[in-house]
């Protein structure tokens, strides 16, 4: 014993860190990211390494040669940004663009605000809207699933709901649309063209369940946006179900499963307190609807996250912690 | 498990009862003890003796020095060296009466026999006395003296005595031995102190020290004073803080800014309810306590509970416990998330010594600080319901208005935020400034009122 350490207390620590947190999402999201391997094949492990490689390598290009700071990769959250972004594309999705989307999501939304912690926007679905805003081509053109569990015939296709919107706009039903569309609702319920990642729901709640036996998030956001949901889609759909679409369609289309779980409840861009994390819900789940219903985008998720983004400095001003003492 | 607990953040630490099995030894008497005027909260007690004086063991050698304040006793026989400069755990210089040890001559009237004593004093006010020239001292971890906590304001009731047995800190079974092998003379103490308040009692324990429920429900049984409650709590850090235990137990919330008393409580910790028995039912001052000796790199046939003479310096009790193991990083007295890291291991041993604590590198090392992810981990884990986030970037932007306005001053320091913290801020760092600063306002203006109202008079 030649040296004491001499440091206030506490003298020990429960040993998370922002990396134990980070590979606690990047398994919460494996199963899905399986499955949709599985479903959609090479090309869609294509996207997702160049998804996660172009975030990891444009923040630690970032932090070397714009910030000269020492490098944050190790943290694990740009692999947690590029996941996502490779999950909210369709698997056709072209290298380049896939690249563009990472620039955008790491080094507009996340770096230019001063990184981990201090971005305002979610960083995928930041980089996710640019692209459906800059190639929307590419960005709807879904191909219906068809990986290494299928046979390889590939159809290009819509997602549910854009064929929906394009259906209901031409004036027709949606029964109409349920007797026209290949398959029917139980296909549309099975297999969902879409985002890569939102092939699978429950694997994707398979997910979302280790992150709350692992306290890694809270069930109040994702809950109150499901149950906002579930009560708009109730609501209008008893009122006219020919021109309103019902509660689980709304609820498993559409990447709601996908943004709720793990979009929305990320940490820096969510409320910290409980009720502040409900009324966000609420939002998300409340702009949702309303883009669905009566706006000319199909699924709306995107633009609701981003839109609750900007009100959580609001939020967390306005909603604090119960404290002892002091009622 | 217990459904009993506070109803407002808190942490999980591993507890490490490792030293849960050792017995309380004697420790051996050290050649010299330097017994500190500063060992309560309050003012320093004044010495009484000088160089040259004959002392014997339980003899007054200091007096309060003001309203809150202390008697001290000397903890051995012997004779006085001198008042001396000595710096404390921390490296601060303080006064100590320096006694050089001679045989072990006790003075007059104190029983020194095993003897239980279970008839209380008719008289409350011969109790309270008998604890003030005890020179008994909150041992939990204030050392606020009893006496003065056992006599509240005019006009102030207590309405539940809550005896603390929850020792909620990881690693320090000190209390849990007493509580096993001192059942009874606890409960004698716990019913001094009833009589004292007239109040129910409510002796409250985690339940990870089962035995000690058992030993004290039975001692409750057998010794039969009414309104004793014996209450297993649900493990769970801080429980064992005067404001979560009043929460867990009588499910009421201390008021900002109040004392227990306000929300008609008193807490004592098991340690001074034996302290209490013996100052009143022994004559016996306080002049020694129970001590764990522990950590992660000390093999748990080298841990040891000690029971040792107030003024003991920390490394005779390190060389009876066999030295500093290897790997030791850090030594702590008091509990891991509380406790204080010793610079100084020359320190003299105090009223409120609990544990020598040794900790590894890769117990206690804080890894590098990296940016807020704003997970809100801090503010699940913080007990009083603040947000240690938002205090530590108050604190950055010298803030005071929004700190005070946030509570900074409620903060108790008990370390559940930056223990929970995965980005490894140095919250609670940072909020002891503030509070410092805050308290400082608050302190000011308070006097800057009473200024005021004297002014007009």
């Amino acid at each position: 014993m030649d040296k004491l350490i001499v440091s206030p207390s506490p003298h020990i620590h429960a040993r998370t860190s922002t990396s134990v947190i980070m590979r606690d999402v990047i398994i919460a999201l494996a199963p899905a990211i399986l499955v949709s391997v599985l479903f959609y094949g090479w090309s869609e492990l294509l996207v997702l390494g160049v998804s996660v490689a172009s975030c990891v390598f444009v923040e630690w290009a970032i932090t070397k040669w714009l910030l000269r700071r020492p490098s944050t990769i190790g943290d694990l959250s740009a692999v947690v940004t590029g996941l996502l972004l490779a999950m909210n594309l369709p698997a056709t999705t072209p290298w380049w663009v896939v690249f563009i989307g990472a620039l955008v999501a790491i080094g507009v939304a996340k770096m230019t605000f001063g990184g981990l912690g201090q971005n305002v926007f979610n960083p995928a679905i930041t980089g996710r809207v640019f692209l459906l805003i800059s190639f929307p081509t590419y960005m709807t053109d879904w191909t219906m699933p068809s990986g290494f569990v299928r046979s390889v015939d590939a159809v290009s296709g819509s997602t549910p709901l854009s064929a929906l919107k394009e259906a209901l706009m031409s004036g027709s039903t949606i029964s109409d649309f349920v007797a026209g569309y290949d398959g029917g609702w139980r296909a549309l319920l099975t297999d969902i063209g879409g985002s890569a990642g939102e092939i699978s729901a429950i694997a994707l709640l398979v997910g979302f369940g280790y992150l709350l036996l692992r306290k890694v998030v809270k069930i109040w956001i994702p809950l109150s946006i499901f149950a906002t949901i579930a009560l708009i889609s109730l609501i209008f759909n008893s009122v006219d179900p020919e021109a309103y679409t019902g509660v689980l369609f709304n609820l498993k289309t559409g990447g709601v499963i996908l943004g709720a779980c793990f979009m929305a409840t990320d940490y820096v861009t969510s409320p910290m307190s409980r009720t502040g994390g409900i009324i966000y819900g609420i939002g998300i789940g409340f702009i949702v609807m309303m883009i669905r219903y009566f706006g000319s985008y199909p699924e709306g998720m995107s633009f609701a996250i981003l839109i609750m983004n900007c009100v959580v400095p609001l939020l967390n001003k306005w909603f604090h912690q119960k404290k002892y003492g002091r009622n | 498990m217990s459904k009993i607990t506070f109803r407002i953040g808190g942490v999980h630490p591993d507890d490490n009862k490792i030293s849960r099995n050792c017995a309380i030894e004697t420790l051996p008497l050290p050649p010299t003890v330097y017994v500190s005027v500063s060992q309560h909260i309050g003012a320093p007690a004044k010495p009484v003796v000088a160089a040259g004086d004959k002392v014997k063991a339980g003899q007054v050698i200091a007096e309060p020095g003001g309203f809150v304040s202390a008697f001290v006793h000397s903890p051995v026989s012997g004779t006085v060296k001198g008042i001396v400069s000595r710096k404390d755990l921390a490296g601060r210089p303080v006064p100590h009466i320096e006694i050089a040890v001679e045989g072990d001559e006790w003075a007059e009237g104190i029983d020194l026999s095993d003897t239980l004593v279970t008839e209380i004093p008719s008289d409350k006010a011969v109790i309270l006395e008998k604890i003030k020239a005890g020179g008994v001292v909150g041992l939990g971890g204030a050392t606020f003296p009893t006496h003065v906590k056992l006599n509240p304001a005019p006009g102030k009731v207590a309405d539940c005595l809550i005896i603390n047995g929850a020792e909620c800190e990881p690693w320090l079974t000190s209390d849990f031995r007493i509580m096993v092998e001192r059942p009874d003379e606890i409960v004698v103490g716990a019913a001094l102190m009833q009589k004292v308040l007239g109040c129910r009692c409510v002796i409250g324990v985690e339940e990870n020290k089962p035995e000690a429920v058992e030993a004290l429900k039975a001692s409750v049984a057998k010794l039969g004073y009414p309104d004793i409650q014996v209450l297993s709590l649900r493990k769970r850090y801080p429980q064992g803080g005067e404001k979560q235990l009043i929460d867990a137990v009588l499910h009421r919330q201390v008021r900002s800014g109040c004392l227990p008393i306000d929300a008609g409580a008193v807490v004592q910790n098991v340690a001074t309810a034996l302290a209490v028995y013996e100052a009143v039912q022994k004559n016996r001052p306080l002049v020694t306590n129970t001590l764990t000796v522990t950590g992660d790199c000390l093999p748990v046939e080298r841990q040891h509970n000690y029971l040792f003479r107030i003024g003991t310096p920390l490394s005779f009790i390190m060389e009876q416990a066999g030295g500093v193991p290897e790997g030791a990083a850090k030594i702590i007295s008091g509990g891991p998330m509380m406790g204080k890291a010793v610079s100084n291991v020359d320190a003299a041993t105090v009223k409120g010594s609990s544990s020598i604590l040794y900790l590894t590198e890769a117990a206690t090392k804080r890894n590098p600080q990296s940016n807020c992810i704003r997970c809100g981990k801090c503010s699940d884990a913080c007990p009083m319901g603040l947000e240690p986030f938002l205090l530590n970037r108050l604190y950055k932007a010298g803030d005071a208005d929004g700190l005070e306005k946030n509570a900074v001053q409620d903060c108790i320091e008990c370390g559940c935020c930056l223990y929970s913290c995965p980005a490894y801020i140095p919250l609670l760092d940072n909020i002891r400034q503030a509070k410092g600063q805050v308290m400082g306002i608050i302190r000011a203006r308070a006097a800057a009122a009473k200024a005021a109202a004297e002014a007009v008079k």
